[in-house]
């Protein structure tokens, strides 16, 4: 009974931490993305090379950085944050907005300068041609979404470093695993290993859902 | 009405537009022709704003409206793709519905403008320029995929709307037949550079350079 409470209070933590990373990581970079893939401006070589790279970016680095930033003599330590959801979340963030850039822009740079000359013909405003730029791409946007919360639920490294692995705190699917796993509780382990892909799986069958009846309307 | 003082494009050391002095009346329908890469598209891009000049000036009063070669048909029906390109209005239904009937659309009104054919799509994008009411109009070849029935169709759609606004327009083609259907004057380019300018018939009868007179030999006019 205690062991089902819990398994529910790390699902509930994992949604929240994967949901909220995902989302603001959404909101920062799908219009960097899109203002990188649709037209040349200065510094967009540098936005370019640093989304590369911060791709890259291994998530102990990631979560070491953070936790210096957060731990009580760091610039940031004053916030009391580190070992909660809300630290776990800034560090995902960090680890997945590169990515959204960098696949945002791949993805609308094969059509948003056409749209974007479209637009500027038809006199739209800068928020019109914003929106089309984000309707006209919705389904490779969703796939961003996707990936980037299938990054934010599978990433162990960065959130076991800030969040301490804390149970009934901060303890989320694939540091319980790892944890797990090490007490050599493998059936356990396993169990909450296909608890998490079911989740993606569910995700994933909601999004093509969605794609469907956008390509139906 | 536009007006163009020694406009220049650049891109590295080759000079893709150089364009001395043009000038436009109100109600004036002047057709660019060319070869690829003469600079006809660069021009119309320059005047609406879809990319800098190098150099120069120019000007023009009123508003201004372009269709680019490859203008988008967006995510939504036909009857929403000319609605949203719409200002807001009291008359904008009615004014797509007639649209929808002159570029003979009508029986597609209601489907996805993704699914339409390259004519029709050209069709659809002219309409979402022309249920605005403008000054100056740019048209980037505006029937280079439409069949000869299409043509006839977007051409008849540009003369009814020019009658009927007094816009002036400034356009590209590769169909000489076009050019002397709908020009009040003809500019021919060549390596950005104009070499020639003057009534269809006036053009047709005595070029100035040896290279129009080649230019206009090449002209099959059907």
């Amino acid at each position: 009974m205690n062991m089902d409470r819990e398994l529910f209070q790390i699902l509930g933590v994992t949604l929240r931490m994967s949901l909220f990373s995902t989302c603001i990581s959404c909101l920062i970079g799908m219009p960097l993305g899109v203002l990188t893939g649709k037209g040349d401006f200065k510094g967009k070589g540098t936005i370019k090379k640093l989304t590369g790279t911060l791709m890259g970016l291994p998530p102990v680095v990631a979560g070491l950085i953070v936790y210096m930033l957060f731990s009580k003599n760091g610039p940031l330590g004053a916030l009391g944050l580190l070992f909660t959801v809300e630290v776990m979340v800034v560090a995902q963030c960090i680890l997945i907005t590169p990515v959204v850039i960098g696949i945002t822009e791949s993805m609308t740079s094969i059509n948003a300068k056409s749209i974007s000359e479209t637009a500027k013909g038809l006199n739209f405003s800068k928020r019109k041609t914003a929106l089309l730029l984000l309707s006209e791409n919705k389904q490779a946007l969703l796939s961003v979404v996707l990936t980037a919360f299938g990054r934010s639920i599978a990433e162990v490294g960065a959130v076991s470093l800030v969040g301490g692995n804390i149970q009934w705190k901060t303890r989320v699917m694939t540091t319980a695993i790892m944890l797990e796993t090490n007490k050599g509780n493998f059936s356990f382990a396993l169990a909450l290993g296909i608890v998490l892909l079911l989740i993606s799986l569910i995700v994933n069958v909601l999004a093509s859902v969605l794609v469907k009846e956008d390509k139906n309307a | 009405m536009l007006e163009i003082n020694d406009l220049k494009k650049i891109y590295g050391d080759r000079t893709v537009l150089d364009i001395d002095k043009l000038k436009m009346n109100k109600g004036e329908t002047v057709v660019i022709v060319g070869p690829n890469g003469s600079g006809k598209s660069t021009l119309l891009k320059i005047l609406s704003g879809v990319i800098a000049k190098s150099e120069g000036s120019f000007g023009f009063d009123g508003e201004l409206y372009y269709l680019p070669q490859q203008s988008i048909p967006f995510r939504k029906s036909v009857r929403k793709n000319i609605l949203f390109s719409a200002k807001d209005s009291t008359d904008k239904e009615q004014r797509c519905n007639e649209l929808l009937k002159e570029l003979q659309l009508m029986h597609l009104a209601d489907k996805n403008a993704k699914g339409l054919s390259g004519g029709e799509c050209q069709r659809l994008a002219l309409g979402r320029i022309l249920i605005n009411k403008c000054d100056l109009l740019l048209l980037d070849e505006p029937s280079s995929a439409a069949d000869i029935e299409g043509t006839e169709i977007i051409e008849n759609a540009i003369k009814r709307y020019r009658e009927e606004t007094g816009c002036a327009i400034l356009m590209t083609t590769h169909s000489p037949r076009q050019a002397l259907n709908l020009a009040d004057r003809i500019i021919m380019l060549r390596e950005g550079r104009i070499v020639e300018e003057g009534r269809p018939e006036q053009l047709l009868s005595a070029p100035q350079t040896e290279w129009g007179r080649k230019f206009i030999g090449m002209w099959k006019i059907d």
